[in-house]
């Protein structure tokens, strides 16, 4: 892993900096890419994935959460794995498959629109679904979201149940529950949930290119695209700063919630 | 599966469940239409909807398909191998060591790298070793290191022994959590070998978490595309020619046929780990129970 995972990640601030040659590179100290980088519309089309992510990451959030509390709180310790497993069915599916299949699903004629029109709710068939930055953050959801329940549900899982038992002999509120109990301990998981899903919406190419249409471009895009056009040194660059993206929230998340409590109940 | 929790009104538990059942459903709902699309006469779009085996008939007479599905099955089985035994060896490394971070770090930060990112900078990095191993063959005259790192089968499975290796940690993990070492140690006091101890004792009790990691490897390795179609070279995966089906000439009857296959394939498997843990499970919770209370 340290050969063939670390050190080409590593690497790639090396040959970031590489003189781009006709069909390869050569060792240089130029920063050309970083300026082709930031100092053009990719990095507009940098930010404008990361606000998508964002908003992925909160919607997420409030779908993933309450399923993960549920199952910890409501469900029977014996079924709770059982319940958790529906979830991973979906990532047993190609994850092209599933946003590919998306699109007949959501496009003008598709089975969304067609229902609503049945149900006489609407007139005129929806077009933001598919081919728009609404798109993307449906896609970014539908592959994203059974982590966010899986860190949540590893966090929650941590927590002893008399803890439950003390606060609901004690008359804890919901609300209080969730503010001081449930939200602090569970926040290791949610925070691994989110940059999962944060730094997968900035990096995977696939949901732009099929959801997003000829505007979303996020930065796997700009990598693959920079690739197809031999520019070496630029995919490098944008490697580099999707690692030092990760590197930063994963460091300041250890930082803040310890993340290896996360394998607690399974180690 | 039964409810908790007798303070709560039933319709909330019940809408809770909804809630539960409705979120699984979406994440299902776009391979459910795949596979009800694919067994469309007139195909997606039309009016009328009729019954037919017709497209996967297409799809198994297709010659490109079926020896993509060589390439990809083979690269599961060299995969298979070499991934099962460092993901066991991982994992008992993470229950023995005292620096637990830095191996959950590199074993579990390929899940949060994007795949076209590890898989460009894989792509630069063969591609650089191998112009490294070349130089060293002219230098010493051993041509034999030339084109070793040549994008193919190796670069391949490299890709997908780093991709898959996360997935194998956990799920044995899962498993080796309810491994009481206990046991190791009194084979070890009885004189077993480490490897006896392990083989004979650990292995036995751990077998189905094993077992379901060289499915889930089976299983990733059909549904992945980004990286393989980085790595792999000059031949075709079940997901490439997918892939390529699907953006050339958009979805087609059979692409729908194609990609249900894979999804049924993976569905029906994880389902059997599914079923098959569930009753196990229950099993050793009633002998345990007996143990405990011989009475009842």
């Amino acid at each position: 892993m340290v050969i063939f995972f670390v050190l080409p990640l590593m690497l790639t601030v090396v040959w970031s900096v590489f003189e781009r040659t006709m069909f390869w590179m050569e060792p240089a100290f130029t920063l050309f890419s970083y300026e082709n980088f930031f100092f053009s519309s990719r990095l507009e089309n940098f930010i404008s994935s990361m606000l998508h992510s964002s908003i992925s990451v909160v919607c997420a959030f409030f779908i993933g959460f309450p399923i993960a509390i549920f199952i910890r709180r409501r469900v029977k310790k014996v079924a709770q794995h059982r319940v958790m497993l529906l979830f991973i069915l979906p990532f047993m599916v190609s994850e092209i498959i599933r946003i590919f299949a998306l699109r007949p699903i959501l496009s003008r004629n598709g089975v969304v629109n067609s229902f609503l029109m049945d149900l006489n709710l609407i007139d005129t068939p929806f077009s933001v679904f598919v081919f728009t930055p609404t798109g993307v953050v449906i896609g970014e959801i539908v592959s994203f979201l059974p982590f966010m329940i899986f860190s949540t549900f590893l966090a929650l899982e941590a927590i002893p149940n008399y803890i439950f038992e003390v606060c609901s002999d004690l008359g804890v509120n919901r609300r209080r529950m969730f503010k001081d109990i449930l939200l602090p301990l569970a926040a290791p998981g949610l925070f691994a949930g989110s940059v999962f899903i944060f730094v997968n919406g900035i990096g995977i190419a696939l949901i732009p290119t099929i959801l997003g249409g000829p505007g979303s471009v996020n930065a796997g895009l700009i990598a693959t695209q920079a690739i197809i056009a031999l520019d070496f040194p630029l995919a490098m660059a944008v490697s580099a700063i999707m690692m030092f993206t990760l590197m930063g929230l994963l460091y300041l998340g250890h930082k803040l919630f310890n993340l290896t409590k996360l394998l607690e109940p399974i180690s | 599966m039964s409810l908790r929790d007798d303070f709560q009104p039933k319709w909330k538990l019940a809408l809770k469940w909804g809630w539960l059942s409705f979120a699984v459903f979406i994440l299902m709902a776009p391979t459910f239409y795949t596979v009800y699309i694919s067994f469309n006469e007139l195909g997606f779009g039309a009016k009328y909807y009729i019954f037919t085996f017709q497209w996967y008939e297409s799809v198994f007479s297709d010659r490109q398909l079926i020896g993509s599905l060589g390439w990809t099955m083979l690269l599961a089985f060299i995969t298979l191998p070499i991934v099962i035994p460092f993901g066991l060896m991982s994992a008992k490394l993470y229950k023995q060591s005292t620096k637990k971070v830095w191996i959950v770090f590199i074993l579990l930060s390929p899940l949060f790298v994007p795949a076209d990112i590890l898989g460009s900078a894989l792509l630069v990095f063969f591609k650089n070793l191998n112009k490294f191993f070349t130089m060293i063959a002219e230098y010493t005259g051993i041509y034999a290191l030339e084109s070793w790192f040549d994008l193919g089968i190796m670069t391949a499975v490299i890709g997908l022994i780093v991709y898959t290796l996360p997935y194998v940690f956990v799920v044995i993990m899962i498993t080796m959590a309810r491994y009481r070492v206990e046991q190791t140690e009194a084979a070890r006091d009885l004189g077993a070998s480490a490897w006896r101890a392990f083989w004979e004792v650990e292995f036995p009790q751990i077998r189905a978490g094993v077992f379901s990691a060289c499915a889930f490897v089976v299983i990733l390795t059909f549904n992945e595309y980004t990286r393989t179609s980085l790595l792999k070279g000059g031949f075709d995966t079940f997901t490439s020619v997918l892939i390529s089906q699907m953006l050339n000439t958009g979805m087609s009857e059979e692409s729908y046929a194609m990609a249900s296959i894979v999804s049924l394939v993976a569905i029906i498997i994880v389902s059997i780990i599914l079923i098959v843990t569930a009753v196990k499970t229950d099993e050793l919770e009633k002998i345990t129970r007996a143990v405990k209370e011989p009475s009842k």
